[in-house]
């Protein structure tokens, strides 16, 4: 099992290996797209194993797996698959057309396989001080991403990512310093006390004061990679200027990197605590994420910056489930990470495709893809209506679930203040993307070089529309039992 | 962990180097030459690594001895020489004009910051078993204090100055809260820290070769 980890984080590192053995954009995305789906088929064993063995530890508390990180595991390696594949067309057709080096190439392989592999390391690890140094790492490499074009933009885009990104998890260690310090009184070795695990063994022994700041630390600094308002501001620069495929990876699991962060600090504060702390923080911060995120919807502008508001909005979301609570809330939260992940990988790979062919990423420039471009168009139309809430796609039903957790607690507001808001971005996000998809345009032409590439950067829309169909009809019960047994974790 | 009294000489050590390390973070905050801030910046880690010593000294931690050693050759000298070379004689980058309040105003407003950190960690107010609980509200200051130049100074430079400040601060507590991490982390974030100061001086390099000066009072491409 500890060989199937390792194999899971190693996997993303086959294109960072190619891409050092100077092969072209073609070959290396493909290399990552091999490593990636190595990686999501051993995420998946190991997932199927810890239902019988409920956990995996080792290295002192450095390496621990248990239902909830193999969940996200598979989340992560899932959208590192599909963001590979995207990676193939979109780079190649960069290279083709002169707007990015061959060592630029090299360089978004070896970053983009980095950040996998760190994400993916964070999520492996159960040494709380080790996740910060991780996550802090995955944020370095993926804003070499954001940086890679080395245009004024991209370059002002990758500054603010990195330093608020920065300085936010800076904040978060601090946060970990006082669960640390909160923990000072147990029998444990100064390892040990950083070690989640025995950390929630021994939650009610905790010293209270230390721990309700510590959380509240986490959530701000975590929550600052999440894209929680009002700590978001680096998210839309970044994923409007990153190339497409690295901003399918920020959004679909960069976010729920941080997201899983935040719960493993939610679930030993909640531990000693009690629900209500932890729960009033979740629901101010994810309300007022929502808020922002749907406000800033409402301009027509850039559509890679409607997707990424949109991010904010959902990764507000999960937050309100998780402060919801209650089975149908946590629940909810693990359904809606997976469902939203797949939703915007799907619209990001397909922003990319109409960001080559157009050269554009103002929406208004934008018309008639449905016509121009069938498969992208139909991409955008659905997984727009997907990411919207709309059935029959999963996020339909995660939406549902969350919903009905605002209902079963005590006052029926917040639910219906949720809903009013999902209506509100429901009409602001649609009123870009319809004009978008919709009406009569000339076919652009076709920048990949070659049918193999132009498969590439179509696969991945099909296949994640698809999962998000099938998801949103029917929950796979090898999902239902992993969902169930991670709620058990926390 | 023992707990260190004020009066024993190695407690006095900590709470004069915490002192100094405030007094830096005022200095840099108070400055408007690049190479000043670069300066005091480097000499607060020296100071910082001093104060690693005295409490390895106390507890005869190798691992924090090590960590002495590693804050005065990365934060010390290697980050000061390599900003310096590359970035201040490279780019010739000499004085900070872009500052968003008066001098005089960002220094009174550090000075209110120490205020409240000191009303929110009084002594009374902290659990009992701090190593050095004098030195708690100094790190808080000194936190919020690069913080506070992060948002008022304008350049590039400036900004990462002020986050590598408020990494200082949280250090200082690291020491003082709990006097060590395990050692993978503490070495891990030492990686992050130097991995995190070359890439963003890539990036400022970068900024600045394409926008003449890379103030962030420039940087408003990116809106809404």
């Amino acid at each position: 099992m500890t060989a199937l980890a390792v194999l899971i984080v190693a996997g993303p590192l086959a294109g960072p290996a190619a891409a050092a053995l100077r092969a072209r954009a073609r070959a290396a995305g493909i290399a990552s797209a091999a490593g990636g789906l190595v990686s999501l088929a051993a995420a998946i064993t190991l997932l199927a194993m810890l239902a019988h063995h409920t956990r995996l530890s080792g290295w002192a508390g450095f390496l621990y797996v248990d239902t909830l990180s193999g969940f996200f595991l598979i989340t992560v390696t899932g959208v590192t698959v599909l963001a590979a594949f995207g990676s193939v067309a979109y780079l190649s057709a960069e290279q083709d057309a002169g707007t990015l080096s061959a060592f630029q190439v090299r360089l978004y392989f070896i970053f983009f396989g980095l950040f996998a592999s760190l994400m993916l390391a964070s999520l492996e690890t159960g040494n709380l001080g080790l996740l910060f140094v991780l996550v802090e790492a995955s944020t370095l490499a993926s804003a070499a991403l954001v940086g890679l074009e080395g245009k004024a933009r991209s370059l002002e885009a990758a500054w603010k990512y990195v330093i608020i990104s920065s300085l936010g998890v800076t904040i978060a260690l601090a946060g970990t310093l006082f669960l640390f310090y909160a923990g000072s009184a147990l029998h444990l070795t100064s390892n040990e006390r950083l070690t989640w695990p025995y950390l929630l063994a021994h939650a009610a022994a905790l010293a209270p004061q230390p721990l309700r700041l510590a959380f509240l630390l986490a959530v701000v600094g975590y929550g600052t990679k999440v894209g929680l308002a009002p700590m978001h501001t680096w998210l839309p620069d970044a994923h409007a200027e990153a190339p497409s495929p690295a901003s399918a990876m920020l959004s679909a699991a960069l976010l729920n990197t941080g997201m899983y962060a935040i719960i493993r600090f939610l679930a030993i504060t909640q531990a000693r605590l009690g629900a209500a702390f932890p729960r009033a923080v979740l629901l101010t911060f994810g309300f007022a994420s929502i808020v922002i995120g749907v406000l800033f919807m409402i301009r027509r502008g850039n559509f890679k910056r409607l997707f990424a508001y949109s991010s904010v909005e959902h990764m507000g979301i999960i937050a309100v489930a998780l402060g919801f609570g209650g089975v149908l809330g946590l629940y909810g939260a693990l359904l809606h990470t997976l469902n939203h992940a797949i939703a915007k990988a799907v619209l990001f790979l397909g922003s990319g495709d109409v960001a080559l062919r157009y050269r554009t990423r103002e929406a208004a420039e934008v018309r008639g893809l449905l016509t121009a471009i069938p498969v992208t168009g139909g991409a955008l139309l659905l997984g727009s209506l997907a990411v919207l809430g709309s059935p029959p796609f999963g996020l339909f039903l995660s939406e549902l679930t969350i919903v009905r957790a605002g209902f079963a607690r005590s006052s029926p507001v917040l639910p219906l203040l949720l809903l009013v808001l999902l209506a509100v971005a429901f009409i602001a996000f649609a009123r870009t993307t319809a004009g978008m998809v919709t009406g009569q345009a000339p076919k652009p032409p076709d920048p990949y070089p070659g049918r193999g590439t132009r498969w590439a950067g179509a696969a991945p829309l099909v296949a994640g529309l698809v999962m998000l169909l099938v998801l949103g009809l029917w929950i796979p019960a090898g999902l239902n039992t992993a969902i169930l047994h991670s709620m058990a974790v926390i | 962990m023992e707990k260190l009294a004020a009066t024993s000489a190695a407690g006095v050590l900590l709470d004069l180097s915490g002192v100094v390390i405030l007094l830096l973070a005022f200095a840099c905050l108070g400055s408007k030459l690049f190479n000043r801030y670069v300066a005091y910046y480097g000499a607060q880690s020296v100071v910082l690594s001093f104060a690693a010593g005295v409490a390895a000294w106390t507890f005869h931690s190798v691992e924090l001895w090590i960590l002495a050693g590693l804050t005065l050759a990365i934060k010390g000298i290697g980050i000061p020489v390599a900003t310096r070379r590359l970035l201040l004689r490279r780019l010739a980058l000499a004085r900070d004009s872009a500052i968003s309040t008066g001098l005089s105003t960002s220094l009174i407003i550090g000075g209110a910051l120490t205020a409240f950190a000191y009303l929110v960690t009084r002594p009374q107010l902290l659990p009992h078993g701090l190593v050095a609980a004098a030195v708690v509200p100094l790190s808080t200051a000194v936190i919020l204090l690069g913080a506070l130049a992060m948002v008022v100074r304008r350049h590039t430079v400036a900004q990462l100055i002020g986050w590598l400040i408020v990494e200082n601060g949280v250090f200082l507590g690291a020491i003082t809260l709990v006097a060590t991490f395990p050692f993978i982390v503490e070495a891990g974030i030492f990686l992050d820290i130097a991995a995190g100061v070359l890439i963003m001086l890539v990036f400022v390099s970068g900024l600045t070769r394409q926008l003449a000066e890379a103030s962030a009072a420039e940087l408003r491409g990116l809106r809404g």
